[in-house]
């Protein structure tokens, strides 16, 4: 299109929308750092009276959740952090490595199974919810109920079809010559796709290794109905305040929610040109 | 309507607050009418222009008029300039009648008179059986079609042609150029024609504008440009093989000869009596048409054959002279051998001199007409 | 999982993308078969374990009458298709839940996909630090849903920022109870799943529209089309392919609503944001009718099915071509 400036009016449209992106932001970065004597202040205070990080100490010390004499969050949020960092990087180290191989296979070998797509998408749309059911009677019967193995191979499961397809828009993109160079050199298949395709991917195995992180991380359902007490995730723990102090504990939740969203939005803007990509299963290139 | 008249006046085209200057200057007087062909390689700054007349781009410096009024404060489509892009541009999910329409439609013109101009063009172009295919199934030749027809569906007063056979194959490259012949004398519309292919330039233009660095190195007639090329740079840019051209220096009395002498590097030619060229450094041109083999001992270039080349009608060869390559187009009946040795002979009023400085073309003889 | 968007049909959607993939041509199935199928192995069977067995094992679970107090699966009563018909004929719940989830779909899909396209096509003009803004306009599609439900649901409290803003502008006597009432929580709901979605819209359409030719458009603009005709005739056509895609994958991840509305409402007031995804989560792990849950999702899931080939019918053939 032929590219024009903006004018006085869509500027200020753009700016009204951003005031409208960012006030969500704001607010809750705000309330994570607000003392306890804001939380409640009606009507609510926007700015905090005296910026402090007390917040995100009282998050990991069981005691100092006590004092706010609310019943059932004497948990601190350490085992939900370590069990979301535990659950995370495993499903995606998993899903990543295999996904790369089907990606291989089916962009290089049109190994693809006709079936697969029907599969994928009956069980991306099949509500999570009752997809659990079946999950927790299979996990009490082989004993994985409230286990991170069970949680992470259902990480690895649901998170699959991404990393495959959009690892596989990323192989195609490779002209195939410089891989056929390779075994014209008398490597074999596989060693071709190790020393050459995948380190030539290298930028596009970052980006889907961060999308599916992204993916992981936020999850909430699978993690709600499969743990009790041995598993945690922070989505969990953040419910769990929800529900056990009526929110009443705003700081406090608001910092858990910072902690949960930061690392997000920073590897978020890291692959931001491959988002679209990421979401639409690389139908969509930026 | 009468066909109106188009003249590019001192255009110029800077990009980068001047660090770039794709137009430097170009004076342009196309009559009504006519068709013709801005001739260049690529980079030179065709398109560019053709951006400014059709109002794409707007001019640093410089006017364009339609019949005398100037026409840069218009916005492209009152213009009344049509463009035809290189790779067609059609509406991909429009079908063919609804692209012929396009130019109509959003000028909210009656539904009758746009079915009747949609027709029409439709006849002229031989698309009427395919009025409502989708632009998209169709084939090359059959888009450019359809990218001309809705163009003049909106009457242009000047058509404005970008390149419009490079995207062709072969064949319908040569369908597709008698077809803009035909069109081009039944409707007798005032044609700019762009294209870095001087094939294309010679069989449809009128006459031929050189572009080179920006700059409009000649404008001639088709007919007579290969043959009276006014700049070296056109010289080497016309013509199959392109004009032989030595560059070197005029001295009098060199190696024995009698009057002045052409040098360049070992060769050393005798400039015929009355040549009124000073002293200085030229470049000199050879048509391969105008050169002829000669017994050596007849001819004032000596050399051997390197390379024959046969074109069907005629014979394109290579003969090195000392360690010149000159290029001879012969009759095809006429077969030198490899290596043979022959002598290279040729009309003296064949001659061309260009300024070693000006690059231009020199009348050499005091009476104003070439040697 | 509940929070991204999902896939659009994979078949279909390698194609899309305006520049041809190099290397997705024809792949030497005689060559390497062995190969190929080694390197989906892993897959095909993380797929069938988790993916597959469950869904059949669901499946199996729609057509008895088990609930977990009634000891094995396997001993369970077979009752045929009466889960199916008790939910189709009398289960008004289900109804409500049903059309509930499409009302409030397709509003955020229309507000969405408009806030989106406007956006993008301000995007498309020329101004200073876009980038920057580029980035801060995609913030909220990075965030994870549970904590974008709990920020709204902060600043909808009655005392929170949203009712001061709007006692601001319309005068003090405005204190909207956004979580007691039907209407105001369904349109919370919605505010907060367009501040989150929009930004996908954004994104795909401003890839869409910058892999818009340029020819075309300029020959629409030399012929005499003003802008607004520009845009309509010949830039929207183009998009077409692109639009859809997006509707899929928000269509198929909205219709599972359920972190946001979990976290903002649980449901309520009464079952006024009862979602599809809500209902049958307390179905099964509130009531403990497991079974009954299980059939519902199966029917979610066909009405489902059924949608979104509804939405790809239209540029089948479109997706088909650019394939080629």
């Amino acid at each position: 299109m032929l590219s024009k400036k903006l004018t006085l009016f869509q500027a200020a449209l753009l700016a009204a929308a951003l005031a409208v992106v960012l006030f969500p932001v704001f607010w809750i970065l705000m309330t994570a750092i607000k003392p306890p004597t804001d939380w409640n202040a009606s009507p609510a205070i926007w700015m905090p009276s005296q910026p402090t990080l007390v917040n995100f100490k009282t998050l990991f010390d069981p005691d100092a959740l006590k004092e706010y004499g609310v019943g059932g969050v004497s948990q601190s949020a350490t085992k939900a952090v370590i069990g979301s960092l535990l659950a995370s990087i495993t499903a995606t180290t998993l899903s990543v490595l295999i996904g790369l191989f089907a990606a291989i296979g089916i962009s290089r070998y049109g190994a693809e199974n006709k079936s697969t797509p029907l599969v994928i998408l009956s069980g991306r749309m099949f509500p999570p919810a009752a997809i659990a059911v079946p999950f927790v009677i299979i996990f009490s019967n082989i004993g994985l109920t409230d286990s991170y193995v069970g949680l992470i191979a259902i990480y690895v499961a649901a998170t699959l079809p991404f990393s495959t397809w959009m690892l596989k828009s990323f192989v195609d993109d490779l002209p195939r010559e410089i891989e056929e160079a390779a075994m014209i050199d008398g490597k074999s298949r596989i060693k071709a796709h190790l020393t050459v395709t995948i380190p030539l991917i290298r930028g596009g195995l970052f980006a889907t290794t961060m999308f599916i992180f992204i993916l992981n991380w936020s999850e909430f359902m699978f993690a709600l109905v499969l743990s009790y007490s041995n598993v945690s995730t922070i989505p969990v723990q953040l419910a769990k305040y929800v529900t056990a102090t009526a929110g009443t504990l705003y700081g406090v939740q608001a910092a858990l929610a910072v902690l949960a969203m930061v690392p997000l939005v920073i590897v978020g803007y890291l692959i931001q040109g491959h988002l679209a990509r990421g979401m639409t299963f690389g139908a969509i290139k930026q | 309507m009468s066909i109106p008249k188009l003249e590019l006046v001192s255009l110029v085209k800077e990009y980068n607050d001047g660090a770039v200057v794709a137009v430097d200057g170009i004076d342009l007087s196309v009559a009504p009418g006519e068709t013709i062909a801005l001739l260049g390689p690529s980079g030179c700054g065709k398109s560019t222009t053709l951006n400014m007349v059709v109002g794409l781009e707007e001019p640093t410096s410089g006017d364009i008029h339609i019949d005398g009024l100037s026409i840069v404060n218009i916005p492209p489509g009152k213009r009344n300039v049509g463009l035809v892009f290189q790779d067609y541009a059609v509406f991909p999910s429009m079908t063919v009648r609804q692209n012929l329409a396009f130019g109509l439609v959003v000028r909210k013109k009656g539904r009758e008179e746009i079915a009747r101009a949609v027709d029409e063009v439709a006849e002229l172009l031989g698309m009427v059986g395919r009025l409502d295919v989708r632009a998209r199934d169709l084939g090359g030749s059959e888009m450019q079609r359809v990218a001309i027809g809705r163009t003049l569906v909106t009457k242009p007063a000047v058509l404005l042609l970008d390149e419009p056979l490079s995207n062709l194959e072969a064949a319908a490259r040569l369908a597709m150029r008698r077809e803009l012949r035909r069109l081009q004398s039944e409707i007798g519309l005032t044609i700019i024609y762009v294209t870095h292919d001087q094939i294309e330039a010679l069989s449809l233009a009128d006459r031929i504008a050189v572009m080179h660095a920006g700059k409009i190195l000649q404008v001639e007639k088709t007919s007579l440009i290969c043959e009276r090329p006014d700049h070296v740079y056109v010289a080497g840019f016309l013509g199959s093989p392109p004009m032989n051209l030595l560059a070197g220096e005029i001295r009098p009395g060199v190696a024995g000869a009698a009057g002045p002498a052409f040098t360049h590097g070992p060769l050393t030619l005798a400039l015929p009596a009355g040549c009124a060229l000073e002293k200085g450094s030229y470049t000199l041109g050879l048509r391969p048409e105008s050169l002829r083999l000669a017994p050596e001992s007849e001819a004032p270039l000596a050399g051997t054959v390197s390379l024959v080349e046969f074109r069907g009608g005629d014979v394109v060869v290579t003969v090195d002279v000392a360690s010149v390559k000159l290029d001879v187009i012969l009759p095809a009946t006429e077969r030198p051998a490899m290596g043979q040795s022959v002598g290279v002979d040729f009309d003296p009023e064949s001659l061309v001199f260009f300024g070693g400085d000006t690059s231009r073309r020199l009348d050499a003889s005091p009476m104003g007409r070439p040697l | 999982m509940a929070s991204p968007p999902g896939p659009t049909h994979p078949a279909d959607a390698p194609g899309l993308s305006p520049a041809a993939p190099h290397g997705g041509g024809k792949p030497p199935r005689a060559k390497g078969g062995n190969i190929g199928l080694a390197l989906t192995l892993p897959g095909q069977i993380v797929s069938i374990l988790v993916l597959v067995i469950p869904l059949l094992v669901a499946l199996y679970m729609s057509f008895t009458d088990w609930s977990p107090t009634r000891g094995s699966l396997f001993d369970a009563e077979f009752v045929g298709f009466e889960n199916y018909s008790e939910l189709l004929i009398w289960d008004t719940r289900f109804l409500y839940a049903v059309l509930r989830t499409l009302c409030i779909s397709a509003v955020c899909l229309a507000l969405e996909f408009a806030f989106g396209l406007s956006l993008a096509v301000l995007f498309m003009r020329r101004f200073r630090g876009k980038s920057l803004l580029f980035s801060a306009f995609l913030t909220p599609m990075m965030i994870l849903p549970v904590v974008v439900g709990y920020i709204f649901w902060m600043l909808f409290q009655s005392s929170g920022p949203v009712n001061q803003i709007l006692e601001f502008v319309l005068g003090p006597d405005v204190a909207l109870e956004w979580f007691r009432s039907a209407p105001l929580a369904v349109t919370a709901v919605i505010i907060t799943e367009v501040w989150h979605w929009t930004p996908l819209f954004f994104l795909i359409l401003l890839s869409g529209l910058n892999s818009v030719p340029e020819n075309p458009v300029r020959a629409a603009v030399i012929l005499g089309a003003n802008p607004r005709q520009v845009f309509w005739r010949v830039v929207m056509p183009t998009l077409k392919p692109v639009i859809i895609v997006a509707f899929v994958i928000r269509t198929m991840e909205i219709i599972k609503l359920f972190d946001e509305v979990f976290m903002l409402t649980r449901g309520g007031p009464g079952s006024a944001t009862e979602t599809i995804s809500l209902y049958i989560y307390k179905l099964a792990f509130n009531d403990f009718q497991l079974a009954y849950g299980a059939a519902a999702a199966f029917l979610v899931l066909l009405g489902a099915l059924g949608l979104i080939h509804l939405l790809l019918l239209p540029v089948r053939n479109q997706l088909l071509e650019v394939k080629r």
